[in-house]
């Protein structure tokens, strides 16, 4: 398979495969990271005094949305094939006079001759402040599409948009390596193939599905949680009673512009868990192609409560935990002399155990 | 380092692993503005709380319970700070002591400061110096680890009553006999009930030749060349024996008390004269039979013989022993347990009789597995009145509980090897000089011929250390089967 037939130069620090595809992303991540992290030097750091919030991001709701209840019958199908995923996360770290300090990280994990295989990426840490912000974001940009993010002050991201902003970045980057490196595989993405918001450009899906399709390889995006409603209801919750795996199909979904879905949407029940997902299936891909890759996905991954393994894996290994926190506490404070200061939260001060902080009030 | 929790006498000290800190440790946490520090020992090390750390191990281990192969492509290099954090460990700390202007009390009232403490690894050596546990007669008694030696004073074993204890092994008699050795050196005179024939040869280098001790070792061998004529002995430590190893009655003692000051006055203290005069007794038959019972066994144990000449080699020996320093070993290996304890009355009574009379000074007691062959109000008595008398004595056994309670509570001194039995260690741990986590903790991590060195030897710090080895023959090693095992 093609993922094992990278071609690897050792870097003095880490390698990555060069001929095929840009490192241009990882490095400038890099450089990025160490170039705002000395900008916060030698400032005091206030440590991040809300629970740790991994952001995702989330949908519009669209209009005439139908959901067919007659279920199509899935049979697994046991022909080997490479399952691969992709999912990134960012956590904020702690704030400093001018900004926040945040993480970054993304995994991408493959199952090939029935054994799973990772590859993780990062973390990548920035120092973000209104001044460096656009810097940050533009030459990551420039370094993924070659293109200028918009340079009007007024549309740029919000500071509290930027770790979601670069995940977005990391995790577009992560999936065109797939779409590229991967043949006659599916691919598995975290989410859904709706475009056209900042964090999904409409071109760059377009581009990566094309890139996919280009090598035989099938794109499946499955959503944790979707706001889809048909009826008032959540499309996941109008479970017919039929025997799992089965998948139901909708019709009708539009969205406002500039959004623009790029897959057919389906509510997938992969196994007898009582757990259903949304799954957006490229548009392009004809439908028995796509029911083929969904029962070649049954037989070639493992379902916990009807989560594909393969993307559930991608998840956990970027997910940071709190000892990977107080690690990257270590390190910000030693490498590179961020001084940790307790600020006073004002939630707790004024709210006592009440103040559970801005993410819950 | 830095200081967590005080909770009682117990500190929690978080700990990094470049910090290396161990079980037996001390560390001295102090405090600059109240410029006082706590001496306190690591009794226990365990992992840090750290949040996530479930999790981090979890996620390495999600395919079917085998890891998963991959790659990190950690460009900050944060996976050495993970693993830092990851692997903090926190130190269970047993305060043993404040130290201020240089001056150490076993205070442990003061609570230092959490932030401004700084926390550092105390030496043997400096803690030694300190606690001034060197005194002027040093004994070595091994190396600790961090390459010091542990030197304690032999003073500091006179006037105690000592133990050692561990499961059998782990060196014990090694050094015991290092104890010996190095009291003899300083002219102490040494008894020891040696039980395996083991000692009879500490005057002889590993390879057979004589060492620097050869002629103060005193080998007695019950039968052989240590007997003892009837006219020698004290009635008290005759009756010793009949009542308390030969179990005589109390009416048959008293015809027996009779026919001995007879026979004193008529000058025929003889074993002959004293079995026909019981023969001649003119009395109940049962008195009479009781008492030819126990002259057989008097006679039978080959240790009582009417030749004067030979029978003085004990009284030589200590006599010996009280100039130049000796060991005085009495061989129990092959005597019956009667026979074993009819020894152990006489050399005590002898040995009283000596301390009384102030024919000796005092004398250091060695005693192997004692309960096979002391009598029950011996225990009471060594800790009490024989201890006045100057008899010290040192506890050696592989089974904690065969010694009393009462032995444990007095003890001044407990030299403790490995135990892994829970209720072993329970029953050291009464030792009132020593507080129960310590042992519980330590004493069951200690390696082979490691030896926590607990009480006034060590100024009440305990101490690890590895007993050093001594060029002696031995003799105590187990007879193998298969000689080529490892």
């Amino acid at each position: 398979m093609v993922i094992e037939q990278y071609t690897i130069t050792t870097t003095p620090k880490y390698n990555f495969p060069q001929p095929t595809i840009d490192t241009t992303l990882p490095q400038r991540f890099l450089e990025q990271s160490i170039r705002s992290l000395k900008q916060v030097q030698p400032q005091r750091f206030q440590l991040n005094q809300q629970p740790f919030q991994q952001y995702n991001t989330y949908e519009q709701h669209p209009s005439h949305l139908r959901l067919n209840h007659t279920p199509i019958t899935l049979k697994a199908n046991h022909q080997e094939t490479t399952i691969a995923a992709v999912d990134t996360s960012t956590i904020k770290i702690g704030e400093t006079a001018t900004g926040i300090i945040i993480a970054i990280r993304g995994a991408t994990t493959w199952k090939q001759s029935r054994r799973y295989h990772y590859t993780r990426l990062g973390p990548f840490i920035f120092h973000i402040t209104e001044e460096n912000k656009n810097e940050v974001y533009n030459t990551l940009e420039k370094a993924y599409f070659n293109t200028y993010y918009n340079s009007n002050r007024s549309a740029s991201p919000h500071l509290t948009q930027m770790p979601t902003r670069l995940a977005s970045l990391l995790e577009r980057w992560l999936q065109i390596i797939l779409a590229k490196t991967v043949s006659h595989g599916l691919i598995l993405f975290d989410g859904s193939l709706t475009s056209g918001t900042f964090d999904t450009p409409v071109q760059r899906m377009k581009e990566i599905l094309s890139l996919a399709r280009k090598n035989k390889n099938i794109v499946l995006a499955f959503s944790k949680m979707t706001s889809l409603r048909v009826n008032g209801y959540l499309i996941t919750e109008q479970l017919p009673k039929h025997e799992p795996p089965y998948l139901l199909e909708t019709t009708g979904l539009r969205f406002k512009s500039p959004m623009i879905p790029l897959g057919d949407v389906y509510v997938a029940r992969l196994n007898k868990a009582k757990y259903a997902f949304r799954l957006d299936i490229d548009r392009e891909t004809p439908l028995q192609q796509r029911m083929t890759a969904i029962e070649k996905l049954l037989g070639n991954d493992l379902y916990m409560q009807g989560y594909p393994e393969t993307l559930r894996l991608s998840h956990i290994l970027c997910t940071f935990t709190a000892n990977e926190v107080l690690a990257i506490k270590h390190f910000i404070t030693r490498k590179h002399g961020i001084q940790i200061i307790n600020r006073p939260d004002m939630h707790k001060l004024l709210f006592g155990p009440f103040g559970k902080g801005e993410i819950y009030s | 380092m830095k200081l967590y929790k005080k909770e009682g006498t117990i500190l929690q000290i978080l700990s990094f692993s470049n910090e290396n800190a161990e079980k037996g440790d001390y560390l001295l946490v102090e405090d600059p503005d109240a410029r006082k520090a706590l001496i306190a020992q690591v009794i226990d090390v365990q992992f840090a709380s750290i949040p996530g750390v479930l999790e981090e191990l979890l996620r390495t281990l999600p395919d079917g319970g085998v890891p998963i192969q991959g790659e990190d492509i950690d460009p900050l290099e944060i996976a050495p700070h993970i693993t830092y954090i990851q692997d903090a460990s926190l130190l269970v700390c047993k305060i043993r002591a404040t130290l201020e202007n240089e001056m150490i009390s076993p205070s442990s009232s003061w609570l230092p400061s959490r932030s401004q403490s700084t926390i550092r690894k105390l030496s043997v050596p400096m803690l030694m110096k300190l606690a001034n546990v060197e005194g002027t007669r040093p004994i070595i008694l091994g190396g600790t680890k961090d390459s010091s030696l542990l030197t304690i004073d032999a003073a500091s074993l006179d006037g105690r009553l000592n133990i050692i204890t561990g499961k059998k092994e782990c060196g014990k008699s090694h050094l015991s006999k290092l104890l010996m050795v190095s009291l003899i050196g300083y002219k102490a005179t040494v008894v020891i009930f040696d039980l395996n024939g083991e000692y009879s040869s500490i005057g002889m280098t590993a390879d057979g030749k004589r060492n620097l001790h050869y002629h103060k070792i005193h080998a007695l061998t019950p039968s052989q060349n240590f007997k003892v004529a009837l006219k020698q002995l004290h009635l008290n430590v005759v009756m010793g024996i009949l009542i308390h190893a030969l179990h005589l009655p109390g009416t048959s003692a008293r015809e027996f008390r009779r026919i001995w000051k007879t026979l004193k006055d008529q000058g025929d203290l003889t074993l002959s004269a004293l079995g026909e005069a019981i023969r001649n007794l003119n009395c109940n038959q049962h008195v009479r039979d009781a008492l030819t019972s126990r002259y057989h066994a008097i006679v039978n144990s080959g240790f009582f013989t009417d030749n004067l000449a030979e029978a003085t080699l004990l009284e030589e020996s200590l006599l010996k022993s009280k100039e130049e320093g000796g060991a005085i070993v009495i061989n129990l290996r092959n005597t019956s347990t009667i026979d074993r304890q009819i020894l152990v009355e006489y050399v005590l009574g002898k040995l009283v009789d000596s301390l009384q009379s102030w024919k000796l000074k005092a004398v250091f007691l060695f005693a192997e597995e004692a309960h096979l062959y002391l009598r029950e109000t011996y225990w009471d008595d060594i800790v009490t009145r024989m201890r006045h008398f100057g008899i010290f004595t040192t506890f050696i056994t592989n089974q904690p509980d065969t010694i009393r309670e009462s032995i444990y509570r007095q003890a001044d001194n407990i030299f403790l090897f490995n135990f892994t039995n829970e209720h072993d260690l329970d029953v050291v741990s009464r030792a009132a000089r020593v507080d129960a986590e310590t042992v519980r903790s330590i004493a069951r991590d200690l390696p082979l011929h490691h030896c926590l060195t607990l009480g006034k030897v060590v100024r009440d710090f305990p101490i690890v250390a590895r007993v050093r080895t001594l060029d002696v023959k031995t003799m105590g090693e187990t007879r193998l089967f298969f000689k080529d095992k490892n």
